[in-house]
C-alpha cells in the first residue's frame, strides 16, 4: 500500500490578475521508504504542491490519502495528528529558522509541543536529535546568524524529524548551499531515510540531485503534471518534449560528451487564467492544434505516465 | 586546532549576542558620544527633578515679590518669573511632568498601536481593512490637533494629557507594527512553526512579535521626543497640566507677554524643551544606526 | 578554431593579485596572490564556492571594489600591456564598458527600473562611441535583436521582462561596445535550466562571432565544462589548481578539486553516497599558516601546515598548489 496517494489535486489562488492555477490536476502515489522527486522550473507549482500535501495550504479540489485514509479535509484534532506525521524542510536555511531562538530552543520546540517528552527526557531527546544530524555541542546555544548555511540546514532537519514523521517534504533543501555542503546534506538525508524508513517528497529544480536521491520522479510544468515514472526510466526513456528539453539543458561535467542541447523558444509564461490544453504547447517544437484540447495522463508503459497527446507522432 | 579556529561562529566574537538585542544596541550607543550625552542629559534631568525639593534653594511655587523678573544671578541661577518664582526650581520641578508625559503617552500609543497593528498584520483581510481604515481617519488630522480635540473632550489634567497624546500617536505605531508583521509572517520559520503544531497564539507571541518589535525601539525614542513637545504644546495652549504645576509649555505660555523685556523667561524653558527633544532624537538615531544592517561593523 | 589558440596574443595577465578588506578593525584576506593569463578570444573559468574570492578578483580587475571596505589591493593586472591597478581613474573609466565589461548575477539590480531597455543600451553606446542619439538608439535596437529580443519590446521597462529576458538585456548592454574582455559573474545562477541553456548558448555564440575573451565566474562545474577553455579553481582566495579544461576535468589533481567532483551528483554514474570534502572553508580573517586547504585535507602532513605552498607544474601548463601531488606523480 502506498503511504501517500494524491488524486486530481488542485490548488488555485485568487490574484489581482485572475485565478492562479498553481497546481492543476496532479495525481501520483509514493510508497513507504521511497523518494518522489518533484521537478520543474520556477513557477511550476512544485513548492505549492508540497505545502498543499502537508496541509500548510488548503487544497482546492482533489483527494489526499495518507496511509489509506482520506485526509483531504480535517478538523483541528485530525490536523494536529497529521502534522506530526508530515514534516517539511525548507529551502532557505536563513529564513526558515527563527532568528531569536537558539539552536537548542528550535529543536526543543516541536518535542515540547507534542507533549511526548518532559524534563530530562526532553533534553536527552533534543541532544540525541542534534547528535543525529551532526550539530556539534559548541553550536547548540548559538543563534542561527552565527551558523553557516549547512549547519542551519541541519537544524531545520532536526526540527523536521523531531516528531518521527513518516513523510518529509524537502523543499529545495540544498539549492541554497555550496556543492560540498550540498553533498553533506544529501548524504545526511539519505542516511536518515535508511535509518528511519522515511518517505521523502523531494522538491527541486536540479535534475542531477533528484536523480541521485529519488526512486521516482514527477515532472511539472506550470502547474500541470507532465510526466512521472521511476527515476532510471525517466533518464533512459524520457517521453515528453518538455522532459527531454529539461534533461538536455542540464550542464554536464562530461567534457568529451557535451550533448546537443534542445533549446526551447520563449519564456515560461504564467499560470494565471490559463487556456485549456497543454501549457507547454506555447514553447513546444511539436505543438499543433490538437495540443489545445484538455490534457490527461496516459500510462505509456508500466508505471510510466505522460501527458503529451502527440507521443506516437513525435517519438 | 586549526579547524576550530576557522569556524564562522568564532567570527562573531561577542558570544551569543544577537544583532538587535538590547545588549547589542547598548554596546552601540555607548560608542556614540552624541547619544551618550543625550542619555545622560535626560537621566540627570529626571533625577534632579525628583530631588529638586531638597536641593533647590527656593520652592517652585515660592513667591518672592522683590525678585520679580530677576535676571540670572548667583542667587537665582536662571532668574525669576513675573511673580518672583525661581525659574531653575520651576524647570527642574516641571521636568518630571514633561518627561513622564512623553514616556507614558508613548507607552500608551506603543501598547495599543502594537496590539492593533499586530492583529491587522497577522490576520489580514477584513480585520486588517477595518482597523487600518479607522486609523487612517485618525491620521488625517495633524497629531497636535487631534490631541487638542481629545483633551477638549476629556478635559485637562496630567492623566488626560497622556491619553490625548497617547491616542493620537497610535496610528504611527500600528502602521509600523503591521508592516513588520507582514514581513515576518511570510517567513518560512512561521510555516515551520505551523507545521510543528504551534497554536496561533504561540506563533504570534513567540515567533512573530519578537521578530517584529525591534524596529519599534527607534520609533519609541523618537516618539518620546515628539510627545514631550506635544505635551508642552498642549499646556502652552492651556489644555495641558494646570497651574501651579510648572510644566515647561505652560511656563512658556505665561512668559509670552514679557518676552520683549525679559527674554530669559522664554528662552530658558524653550531651551530645555529643545535640549530634551534633541536628546531623545540623538538616542533614537543611535538605535536606528545600531539596527541598520548596512551600518553594522 | 580552438587548436590555433596558442598563436593568439595574450589579452589579460593577472599577477599575484591580493585584495584585503577590512571590517570592524579585522583584516579579511579575500584574494591572496592570484595569477592567471587569458588569451584573446578565449575563456577562463574561475570556479569556487561562496566566499572563495572569485568576485573580488573580477572587481579588482575592473577596479570597482567598495572603497570604504577595501584595505589593500596589490599585484599587477596587465590588459593589452597596460597596468590597470595604477592607471589614472579617467583612463580606467574609458576602459570600463568599452574594452572590459561585466555581467552580474542578478539582472534585476543591474538594470535601471525607470529607463526603457533600449535607452539603457544606447546610453553605453553614446558614452563610448561618440554617436548621436538617433544613431545610438538604432544601434541599441540592433543589439537587442542580436540577443533575441524583438524591436517592438525595445521601449519596454525592465519590470515587463522575465528573468531570462532581463539577463539578455544585460548581455546586450555588456556587449554593445564590442568589448575585448567580458567578465561574467554567475550570469545564469538566478535562471531556470532551460533558460540558462538559452542564455549560455547566446553568450557562446556572441563570443565566437565577436572574438570576445571571457572570464566566467561560477560555482557550477557543468557550466565550466560547457564554455571554458582554461579553468582556475579558487579556494580561500588562492588558485589551487590551474590548467586546460581537459587537464582539469580528466585529471583533477588537487584534493579540493577532487572533492568538488566527488560532491557532484553525476547524470551518468550511479553512486550510493556522494563523497564531498568534510568541513568548511577557512575563515578569511584567520587563514591557516600553511596550505589553506590543509585543515580539511585527508592527505595533509605537518609540512603542509607549516609554510605556504607554491604551485607545482604537473604536466605542461597544469599547475597544482599542493606539495603532496608532485611527490606522488
Amino acid at each position: 500500500m502506498a503511504l501517500l496517494e494524491i488524486e486530481h489535486l488542485k490548488k488555485y489562488f485568487p490574484s489581482a490578475r485572475g485565478t492562479v492555477h498553481a497546481v492543476d490536476d496532479v495525481t501520483f502515489s509514493i510508497g513507504k521508504g521511497e523518494t518522489m522527486g518533484l521537478v520543474g522550473e520556477s513557477g511550476c507549482g512544485k513548492s505549492t504542491l508540497g505545502r498543499t500535501i502537508i496541509h500548510l495550504l488548503e487544497s482546492t479540489e482533489g483527494t489526499i490519502r495518507f496511509q489509506g485514509e482520506d485526509v483531504t479535509r480535517l478538523d483541528k484534532r485530525g490536523l494536529k495528528k497529521l502534522r506530526e506525521d508530515m514534516q517539511i524542510i525548507f529551502q532557505d536555511p536563513y529564513s526558515s529558522l527563527n532568528p531569536r531562538l537558539t539552536v537548542h530552543d528550535t529543536v526543543v520546540e516541536p518535542l515540547m509541543l507534542s507533549k511526548r517528552f518532559e524534563g530530562d527526557a526532553l533534553e536527552a531527546e533534543a541532544d540525541r536529535l542534534m547528535d543525529l544530524v551532526g550539530i556539534e555541542k559548541r553550536f547548540r546555544m548559538s543563534y542561527p546568524h552565527e551558523l553557516d548555511g549547512g549547519r542551519r540546514q541541519r537544524v531545520g532537519i532536526a526540527r523536521a524529524i523531531a516528531l518521527n514523521p513518516k513523510l518529509v517534504v524537502c523543499d529545495e533543501p540544498v539549492s541554497a548551499l555550496d556543492v560540498s555542503i550540498q553533498a553533506q546534506i544529501l548524504n545526511l538525508l539519505m542516511d536518515l531515510q535508511e535509518e528511519y524508513e522515511l518517505t521523502y517528497l523531494f522538491v527541486t529544480h536540479d535534475l542531477s540531485v533528484v536523480r541521485h536521491i529519488s526512486t521516482n520522479i514527477c515532472v511539472m510544468y506550470l502547474g500541470q503534471m507532465v510526466e512521472t515514472c521511476p527515476t532510471q526510466e525517466l533518464f533512459d526513456h524520457p517521453l515528453h518534449p518538455y522532459t527531454k528539453a529539461l534533461l538536455s539543458a542540464i550542464p554536464t561535467i562530461d567534457i568529451h560528451n557535451q550533448k546537443e542541447r534542445i533549446l526551447l523558444k520563449g519564456e515560461i509564461n504564467s499560470p494565471i487564467n490559463p487556456k485549456p490544453g497543454c501549457r507547454f504547447a506555447l514553447r513546444c517544437p511539436y505543438a499543433t492544434e490538437k495540443c489545445h484540447q484538455p490534457v490527461e495522463l496516459h500510462e505509456i508503459s508500466e508505471g510510466h505516465f505522460c501527458s503529451c497527446c502527440r507521443l506516437n507522432e513525435i517519438n | 586546532m586549526a579547524k576550530k579556529k576557522n569556524s564562522p561562529a568564532k567570527k562573531q566574537g561577542a558570544g551569543s549576542e544577537r544583532p538587535g538585542s538590547f545588549s547589542y544596541i547598548w554596546r552601540k550607543i555607548r560608542k556614540n558620544p552624541g547619544a551618550m550625552l543625550g542619555l545622560i542629559f535626560v537621566i540627570a534631568l529626571f533625577v534632579l527633578s525628583f530631588l529638586s525639593p531638597y536641593i533647590c534653594k527656593y520652592g517652585y511655587d515660592e513667591i518672592v515679590m522683590k525678585s520679580r523678573f530677576a535676571l540670572p544671578s548667583l542667587d537665582h541661577l536662571l532668574g525669576c518669573d513675573e511673580v518672583g518664582r525661581d525659574i531653575l526650581s520651576r524647570i527642574l520641578y516641571g521636568a518630571k511632568y514633561t518627561l513622564s508625559i512623553g514616556i507614558l503617552s508613548v507607552a500608551v500609543s506603543c501598547v495599543l498601536g502594537v496590539i492593533l497593528g499586530a492583529i491587522a498584520g497577522y490576520f489580514g483581510g477584513i480585520v486588517d481593512t477595518l482597523i487600518m481604515r479607522f486609523l487612517d481617519v485618525f491620521q488625517a488630522f495633524p497629531n497636535i490637533l487631534l490631541a487638542i480635540a481629545i483633551s477638549a473632550v476629556l478635559g485637562s489634567g496630567f492623566d488626560k494629557v497622556i491619553y490625548a497624546i497617547g491616542i493620537s500617536g497610535i496610528p504611527n505605531f500600528a502602521r509600523m507594527m503591521r508592516a513588520n508583521i507582514l514581513t515576518v509572517r511570510n517567513s518560512e520559520f512561521i510555516e515551520a512553526a505551523t507545521s510543528i503544531n504551534c497554536t496561533t497564539f504561540r506563533i504570534i507571541l513567540h515567533h512573530v512579535i519578537p521578530n517584529a518589535i525591534s524596529p519599534l525601539i527607534v520609533q519609541v525614542a523618537m516618539g518620546i521626543a515628539s510627545a514631550a513637545l506635544s505635551a508642552s504644546g498642549l499646556s502652552f495652549l492651556g489644555f495641558g497640566v494646570q497651574a501651579p504645576i510648572p510644566e515647561w509649555g505652560a511656563m512658556l505660555a505665561s512668559a509670552r507677554g514679557y518676552m520683549r523685556d525679559y527674554p530669559h523667561m522664554v528662552i530658558i524653558p524653550g531651551l530645555f524643551i529643545m535640549l530634551t527633544v534633541l536628546s531623545f532624537n540623538l538616542v533614537g538615531d543611535a538605535i536606528r544606526d545600531a539596527l541598520d544592517p548596512k551600518l553594522r561593523d | 578554431m580552438e587548436h590555433t589558440k596558442s598563436n593568439k596574443k595574450e589579452l589579460l595577465s593577472v599577477r599575484n593579485l591580493v585584495v584585503e578588506y577590512t571590517s570592524g578593525g579585522e583584516a579579511i584576506h579575500a584574494v591572496n596572490g592570484v595569477s592567471f593569463e587569458l588569451e584573446e578570444g578565449s575563456t577562463i573559468g574561475l570556479v569556487g564556492e561562496t566566499g572563495a574570492g572569485k568576485t573580488s578578483i573580477a572587481r579588482a580587475i575592473l577596479r570597482i571594489l567598495p572603497d570604504h571596505a577595501t584595505r589593500a589591493v596589490s599585484g599587477e593586472v596587465y590588459f593589452k600591456g597596460k597596468e590597470l591597478l595604477t592607471l589614472p581613474e579617467n583612463e580606467m573609466r574609458t576602459l570600463r564598458g568599452k574594452s572590459i565589461s561585466m555581467i552580474f548575477q542578478d539582472p534585476m539590480t543591474a538594470l535601471n527600473p525607470v529607463k526603457t531597455v533600449v535607452d539603457q543600451i544606447a546610453e553605453g553606446i553614446r558614452l563610448h562611441q561618440k554617436m548621436g542619439k538617433a544613431e545610438s538608439i538604432r544601434e541599441a535596437v540592433k543589439m537587442l535583436e542580436t540577443v533575441g529580443i524583438s524591436e517592438d519590446r525595445a521601449n519596454e521597462y525592465p519590470h515587463q521582462f522575465s528573468g531570462g529576458m532581463k539577463q539578455r538585456v544585460v548581455i546586450a548592454i555588456a556587449l554593445a561596445c564590442n568589448p575585448e574582455l567580458l567578465i561574467a559573474a554567475e550570469p545564469t545562477t538566478a535562471l531556470d535550466v532551460t533558460i540558462q541553456a538559452q542564455v549560455l548558448d547566446l553568450m557562446q555564440k556572441l563570443q565566437k562571432d565577436r572574438g570576445t575573451a571571457m572570464i566566467m565566474i561560477t560555482h557550477d562545474l557543468g557550466v565550466v565544462a560547457g564554455v571554458c577553455d582554461t579553468v582556475a579553481v579558487v579556494y580561500a582566495g588562492e588558485v589551487i589548481e590551474y590548467g586546460s579544461k581537459e587537464d582539469l576535468f580528466d585529471h583533477p589533481t588537487h584534493p579540493y578539486t577532487q572533492g568538488l567532483f566527488g560532491a557532484l551528483p553525476d547524470l551518468t554514474k550511479n553512486v550510493k553516497r556522494l563523497s564531498p570534502v568534510e568541513g568548511l572553508p577557512p575563515d578569511p580573517t584567520n587563514l591557516p599558516a600553511g596550505c589553506s586547504f590543509a585543515p580539511r585535507c585527508k592527505y595533509a602532513t605537518d609540512a603542509c601546515r607549516q609554510a605556504p605552498v607554491g604551485m607545482t607544474e604537473m604536466t605542461e601548463k597544469h599547475f597544482v598548489r599542493c606539495i603532496n601531488c608532485g611527490k606522488e606523480a
